[in-house]
């Protein structure tokens, strides 16, 4: 039975960071990735990472628009952690073979973004994520020694321990079926977001919520869930996205009407306001009448030099092409906004450390809060590699305290009896798919950009009624060689357990922070509401609501204007 | 718009493969080929058949997991795209269309659609990584890189591992993976310590996956989904001869790289 010090689920940014800092610390690493690591969905990440390294910049600076960039739900201890520590990553990626963009001169350059008062976006054209998962991948490679991959292993189970503490995994291997229990001291959890419980959204298909809902399960708590970021720009056709980074070269957004409505809702920063700003300036011109009749607003990129688009936005070019039939560099690009990214997740300390004693949770499926109501564009790479880190180098740390643990068979025994089950359902009923398909669908026309109470109700009242139906819901392959029905029917289970705390911390913030806007209290109310939601299973009844405080260091709230 | 799809079934690698041939009705030409293959797939299993298994992801051409060899070629017609940027307007009306696995010695099938590549992981582990541990990590700026360096190494970079480049090749070669990863690291500072031992393991252990060799006809050029240039392999072979004139090694011997 493989056992090791620390158990890294998930293989992006996050998960790779954390394997190979809990490695170069000395602990035995397994690292269980239901995909190829290189297919992680950080790859589709584009535009940058956010950091504080030109002289004239400082890392207090990048802290401040981060904690006006959550509007002040952030706590601002780890955010502190997150900028100060900031610099180093980047030289760490550089060092290691990551190619940002160098300026005519040889140096590295940088790039303006949404919400920051400086340019201090490294980037490498627009595949960053991409570019920086490669390069960690190579370096996972060269620890192969203390450093086991298991690629394309579907997590299914977290364990625990008589005493509540998390002991490994029992995962499935896709290639033929089998399920195995992985004992470890520690397991990070490095799983991603859940956007595929939402239609459409930038979220690749294997974004599904599993270790937010794996954690959910065995005790640990989330926090933020309300926090869900629609990203202004995404494609009208099919959710794809369009980097910020184009917004960053100089872009402009338009009306219907060819205003650059912007200047009414962000007179200083413009198109280069917060992301909730941005969407929601763009959901009210169509909402008003002012945005074109496919419910869109435009994006012109011919602003950018020709040249300079074909250079530094060259992925943006393809897709204008492929899936829109537009050339960016000639006209502009019908955009709205989309879902794209989680700021809540599994509530976590500076360390990673869940509630759970031995789970650690790092990256989009974590919650530390660095992002609070609204995250930044480009600290979403940086809180992954940060963050990672942190946990890797705490879990190794652990690890050298304690014995290792085992688990009993008859977990293992359980595990095989729950697929079983699910291959056995009987048919009859509406298909895993549909079921997805309208979990999607509710959640984007009930808790997307704008929110009120009676939406909130009526989605969970959907996504009670579809918890149910896909208890039972039958599956079509009863094989064991990549049977991806059986993986679909285990997601649907996670995604709506996910979307269920997601509806609930919603109807429970009586305000509207960030990208939590409810037209029924559309103010931001500090006496109330600066105070984190947190939500912890309760069984099969409906999740239970805590608070726990926004820890304050030197930003006091002010009125957010950009 | 209306196809007839020949379509490669194979329960698992060691089961027998055959071509199943299934008519699609009604289709839109803005459709793209796998939102085509995900309504037959619902189709199928209404009428109690098994779906076909194929890999696939983010859906925008970034992630390199779909690998569908189609009308012989990998990712299908059009050049610069991936599979899931192929669209049904690429084809005539009423065409046949073939659709296999990504074809390779190398890349043995493990169920339908679906091929194992991690041979060209091995390749990777067996040294394409920059080398060095020690020393504190240098100020970026203190050693600049010209921009023809850079764009020259991200011009490589941008590999996504899809694997097209040995589909293509008449011969199974790996020349354009391993020299795109050659190229990233040769051509930045970082990657100067260990570049000749670098490019012998690699391409040892290319040969000993059983990758043919590059006899240039310039096929995996045309179907990178990423178009990288062909002269990642001269890079590739310079650097071969260089290492193996003047830092020879024994094959798998003491300069594995740490």
């Amino acid at each position: 039975m493989p056992s090791h010090d620390v158990l890294v689920i998930g293989a992006g940014l996050a998960g790779q960071r954390a394997a190979l800092a809990a490695a170069s610390a000395g602990a035995s690493v397994a690292v269980i990735s239901k995909v190829h690591p290189i297919r992680s969905h950080s790859v589709a990440a584009a535009g940058g990472i956010n950091a504080a390294l030109n002289p004239e910049d400082s890392w207090e600076s990048h802290a401040f628009d981060t904690v006006k960039g959550s509007d002040y739900l952030g706590d601002q201890d780890a955010i502190e952690i997150m900028c100060r520590e900031a610099p180093d990553e980047i030289l760490y990626l550089e060092h290691i073979g990551v190619t940002f963009h160098r300026s005519d001169t040889g140096h590295l350059g940088t790039r303006a973004f949404g919400g920051a008062s400086q340019a201090r976006t490294y980037y490498v054209a627009d595949i960053t994520g991409q570019a920086i998962l490669h390069v960690l991948y190579e370096q996972l490679m060269k620890h192969h020694g203390q450093l086991d991959r298991y690629e394309e292993w579907f997590t299914t189970d977290l364990l625990r321990d008589d005493h509540g503490h998390c002991v490994g995994a029992i995962c499935r291997n896709l290639r033929d079926g089998r399920l195995q229990v992985f004992d470890a001291k520690s397991v990070i959890l490095a799983s991603g977001g859940a956007g595929q419980a939402f239609k459409p959204t930038t979220n690749g298909l294997i974004v599904t919520g599993d270790g937010m809902a794996q954690a959910f399960r065995i005790g640990a708590k989330l926090m933020d869930m309300e926090m869900v970021q629609y990203h202004p720009t995404t494609l009208a056709e099919n959710g794809f996205l369009i980097t910020e980074g184009a917004r960053g070269e100089g872009a402009w957004l338009l009306n219907a009407d060819g205003e650059r409505f912007m200047e009414r809702y962000a007179p200083n920063k413009l198109d280069l306001a917060s992301r909730d700003v941005v969407s929601r300036a763009e959901q009210t011109e169509i909402n008003e009448g002012r945005g074109f009749p496919d419910g869109t607003v435009a994006l012109d990129i011919t602003k950018v030099p020709r040249k300079r688009t074909l250079e530094a936005l060259r992925e943006i070019v393809n897709i204008g092409r492929d899936f829109a039939g537009v050339d960016i560099t000639r006209e502009p690009i019908h955009i709205r906004p989309g879902m794209h990214y989680m700021m809540g997740g599994v509530k976590t300390d500076s360390y990673g450390e869940t509630n759970v004693p031995g789970l650690y949770a790092a990256g989009e499926v974590a919650c530390v809060s660095v992002h609070g109501g609204n995250r930044l564009g480009a600290n979403s790479l940086l809180d992954t590699l940060i963050f990672g880190r942190r946990s890797g180098e705490h879990a190794a740390a652990r690890a050298k305290e304690m014995a290792m643990p085992s688990t009993a068979a008859a977990k293992l025994t359980d595990a095989e009896a729950q697929i079983a089950a699910i291959i056995a359902r009987p048919a009859g009923g509406r298909r895993i798919a549909a079921i997805k398909e309208e979990l999607g669908t509710t959640m984007n026309r009930y808790c997307a950009v704008f929110r009120d109470a009676e939406g909130l109700a009526k989605a969970h009242e959907i996504v009670r009624g579809l918890k149910e139906e896909a208890a039972t819901a039958a599956i079509d392959d009863r094989g064991s060689v990549f049977n991806q029905d059986v993986i679909a029917a285990i997601e649907l289970g996670y995604m709506l357990d996910v979307s269920e705390t997601i509806v609930v911390a919603a109807q429970e913030r009586k305000e509207s922070r960030g990208a939590q806007f409810r037209t029924d209290f559309p103010e931001r109310n500090d006496d109330q509401w600066l105070k984190h939601i947190d939500i912890a299973m309760n069984g099969g009844d409906v999740p239970k609501v805590d608070y726990s405080p926004v820890t304050i260091t030197r930003w006091q709230p002010q009125e957010r204007t950009y | 718009m209306n196809f007839t799809l020949r379509v490669w079934r194979q329960a698992e690698h060691d089961a027998a493969g055959r071509f199943e041939t299934y008519e699609v009705a009604g289709v839109e030409p803005d459709e793209s080929f796998l939102e085509m293959m995900d309504a037959l797939n619902d189709r199928l299993v209404v009428e109690g058949g098994t779906a076909i298994a194929f890999d696939n992801d983010c859906r925008e051409g970034i992630c390199g997991a779909c690998s569908m060899t189609i009308d012989g070629r990998p990712h299908g017609p059009g050049g610069g795209t991936t599979t899931c940027q192929v669209y049904m307007r690429q084809f005539d009306d009423r065409a046949t269309i073939t659709v296999e696995p990504f074809g390779a010695a190398a890349f043995p099938v493990i169920r339908d659609l679906i091929v194992d590549r991690s041979a060209l992981d091995r390749i990777q582990q067996a040294g394409g990584y920059t080398g060095v541990n020690a020393g504190p990590k240098p100020e970026p700026n203190a050693n600049p890189i010209s921009p023809e360096d850079a764009e020259e190494a991200i011009d490589a970079a941008i590999c996504i591992g899809c694997g097209a480049c040995v589909a293509a090749c008449p011969n199974g070669a790996a020349m354009l993976f391993t020299g795109a990863k050659i190229t990233h690291l040769g051509r930045l500072p970082q990657g100067q310590p260990g570049r000749f031992a670098r490019v012998q393991d690699m391409v040892d252990q290319m040969d000993s996956e059983g990758f043919g060799g590059c006899t240039n006809f310039g096929e995996c050029e045309a179907a990178c989904p990423k178009e990288i240039s062909i002269r990642v392999i001269g890079r590739l072979n310079r650097d071969y001869l260089i290492g193996v004139l003047n830092h020879p090694r024994n094959p798998r011997g003491g300069m594995k790289p740490q």
